[in-house]
């Protein structure tokens, strides 16, 4: 149970990243701790060298100054044992455990040498003897059966007189260094210790809500989209991926949403004249009078083209919004377009006694699939004849601002209701006594929108309604579409 | 004149086998691309009717073939696609044509009448077109029924003069479209009725017998 635990639980990016940042953050600190240690081992032997330097001068002028007699002896010692007693004892006169000194005067060999120092001179006057001299700076000595090595300066007396050496062990200065080290020891286990768990921790909080979102995320099923992961109110990596993952799921949810209401509909769009054709050719097969079952075998006809029609249009609309309708792009002039098509619906308008007014700027020029712009047109014509209602005045302008092109249709008719407006571009949206399929604007808007541009729809103040399609302009809309509807001229 | 049908769906091919021999074509047809190939180098055909999914074979690629083995014979290419992709109007330019399902039989014929008719040249251009009593001038862009001049727009005028060049032909709405209003679109709206009853307005008001007929489904028939 604990070891399934334990090592799934080595597993996770929390530990991994807490004893990461924990390995690198305990290299740094034993690095400064380091530096630390030897600049103040550095200082305290400097302190006891200067002490050295001073007392081996003081010693070496009174060793000279004092006549060589019998009394000799006696004064260098006593002299001696007065520095020592300087750094053996503290300002109160107690006796500093550890700190030991010695002084030597090594002379010619008939003269026995001066000690002053503890009792085992032997194995300090043969450690003297091999010992490397540095006139004038003291050295490191070990000496046997002594822990710490003593510091040693060296000094010349006259030729022939032979030399003196003073010693010093500052047990205090070295005690106090591996307190230090200890100390220092102490303190750095504690800082990466509580590195590690502050890490670990904080990873883990922030790792968990990464769970969390992926636990939700797991969970959601295509049948119900509506569970969202939790995002939190925090403004963190963590929150935006919740935040985004979110928003995926919105348009996921609404992509769903929509393909719903498109099966809906192509389902209803398509029983529907199937149906009807099916009763009618059912009736026509039945007739005796051949004229009679003509005409529903004609009328069946007519609900196929329609019926074909839908499903073209609903399958453009489909490709159009998956960013997958292929354009076949070339120069189109939109004011001898929508002239044409104008041309062509002009006396539809007159029966319905409605007026038809076209006003182009001449050569107005787009990089567009001709066939969809042009059923993009008779889609807003066929809109206004139905909509506009009898004797409504319809207005086609056709204009060109800076780097789009505009196509605007207006009436003086009833306008859109305001339900309706926000969503007229909408698929399968259409009015209450609309006969259509909703599918004729929504291509309109659909068009624009593949082309780079837009469809806008509103209510002029003084009434009707009010359609503009922006189209990017050919002279500014790059070299890509141009030189495609190039090459097709040329090659025509 | 003899056809070959390539078409894989039984009840398209056998569709278009009987419709195309009633209009007066002799019709072969087979399914696969392979057959197809065999039987297209006999050369005994005058145009081809390829459908560009086959079990086998691209459709393009037979084309391909039969060309690159001296077959010249036009080809209808069917594609049950909706917009027929950039190779297949390469092949359009290079003399062929093409149709999206569903057609209309009716421009089935009038295509392949065309492609036929390209690929015969020779026929003088008439400039006066003559159905019963009405007769239209190309060059003075006049109509006249039984001798009395009809005022025709401009758009009449190129609808009467379509109808009159395909008289006892049924041409479909979007065939007008096409070559009236040079727009391929399909499209179900009935703005070409609008046209045809104010051009028959013109040209059949106050006579005995009407010339334009409209063939409900189909489309429109100019006949004596």
């Amino acid at each position: 149970m604990f070891s399934r635990v334990g090592s799934s639980f080595y597993r996770t990016a929390a530990w991994r990243l807490a004893l990461r940042s924990t390995l690198v953050f305990a290299a740094g600190s034993a690095a400064v701790f380091f530096v630390m240690y030897i600049l103040v081992a550095r200082t305290v032997r400097e302190r006891s060298d200067s002490w050295l330097m001073g007392e081996s001068e003081t010693l070496k002028q009174v060793a000279l100054n004092t006549p060589r007699d019998a009394l000799y002896d006696r004064i260098v010692e006593e002299v001696a044992e007065l520095a020592s007693q300087e750094v053996s004892y503290d300002g109160n006169g107690g006796h500093l455990a550890g700190n030991t000194v010695f002084f030597a005067q090594i002379g010619d060999v008939s003269h026995p040498p001066v000690w002053v120092g503890p009792t085992d001179s032997g194995k300090f006057l043969n450690a003297i003897a091999s010992m490397k001299i540095s006139q004038g700076a003291p050295v490191s000595l070990r000496i046997a059966g002594w822990p710490t090595p003593f510091r040693v300066v060296a000094v010349d007396m006259r030729p022939g007189e032979g030399r003196i050496y003073l010693g010093l062990l500052d047990s205090t200065a070295a005690h106090l260094l591996r307190q230090l080290l200890a100390w220092f020891f102490l303190g750095w286990v504690i800082m990466v210790a509580f590195g590690f768990l502050i890490t670990l921790l904080g990873l883990r909080r922030m790792l968990k809500r990464v769970d969390a979102i992926s636990g939700t995320a797991a969970s959601i099923r295509p049948d119900d989209l509506s569970t969202r992961v939790p995002a939190g109110q925090q403004q963190d990596e963590v929150a935006r991926l919740a935040r985004t993952l979110n928003n995926m799921l919105d348009r996921i949810s609404a992509s769903v949403n929509q393909l719903r209401t498109l099966t809906d509909s192509v389902a209803h769009d398509l029983k529907s004249p199937i149906t009807s054709v099916r009763g009618s050719l059912e009736i026509a097969l039945s007739l005796e009078d051949r004229e009679q079952s003509s005409d529903l075998v004609a009328g069946a006809i007519e609900h196929l083209d329609r019926l074909s029609e839908v499903i073209t249009t609903s399958l453009d609309l489909a490709e159009a919004d998956g960013g997958a309708l292929r354009l076949r792009r070339e120069t189109v002039d939109l004011s001898e377009l929508v002239n044409r098509v104008a041309e062509l619906y002009a006396p539809a308008f007159a029966d319905r006694h409605q007026h038809l007014a076209v006003k182009t700027e001449p050569s107005v020029q787009v990089a567009a699939d001709l066939s969809l712009c042009t059923r993009m047109l008779s889609n807003l014509m066929e809109n206004e004849l139905r909509y506009a209602g009898a004797r409504a005045a319809v207005s086609v302008t056709v204009a060109a601002e800076e780097e789009t092109a505009c196509i605007t249709v207006e009436d003086n008719g009833p306008g859109f209701s305001t339900e309706l407006l926000p969503r007229v571009f909408q698929r399968f949206v259409k009015g209450a006594q609309s006969e259509g399929h909703g599918l004729g604007l929504a291509f309109v808007s659909a068009v624009a929108v593949v082309h780079g541009g837009r469809a806008v729809a509103r209510n002029v103040p003084q009434g009707g309604a009010q359609i503009t399609v922006e189209l990017p302009q050919t002279a500014k809309t790059g070299s890509q579409p141009r030189q495609t509807a190039d090459s097709l001229l040329s090659s025509e | 004149m003899r056809l070959l049908v390539v078409e894989d769906d039984n009840t398209i091919r056998e569709f278009l086998t009987r419709a195309l021999a009633e209009s007066g074509f002799r019709v072969d047809a087979c399914a696969l691309g392979s057959q197809a190939e065999k039987l297209a180098l006999e050369g005994v055909h005058d145009a081809l009717v390829v459908d560009l999914t086959l079990p086998d074979m691209d459709g393009l690629e037979l084309i391909q073939r039969l060309r690159a083995q001296g077959v010249s014979a036009p080809v209808l290419i069917l594609s049950a696609r909706r917009s027929v992709d950039e190779r297949v109007i390469g092949l359009e330019r290079g003399g062929d044509d093409y149709m999206t399902k569903p057609f209309a039989v009716a421009e089935l014929q009038a295509r392949l009448r065309a492609l036929l008719r390209r690929s015969t040249p020779g026929q003088a251009e008439t400039t006066k077109l003559r159905v019963a009593d009405l007769e239209i001038d190309l060059i003075r862009r006049e109509a006249r029924r039984s001798g009395t001049e009809i005022q025709l727009t401009q758009q009449e005028f190129a609808l009467l003069e379509y109808l009159c060049r395909n008289a006892g032909r049924v041409v479909t709405r979007a065939m007008v479209l096409d070559h009236v209003w040079k727009m391929r679109i399909d499209t179900s709206t009935n703005i070409v009725d609008v046209h045809i009853h104010r051009l028959r307005n013109k040209v059949d008001r106050d006579v005995e017998r009407p010339l334009i007929r409209t063939i409900r489904g189909v489309g429109y028939l100019l006949r004596d």
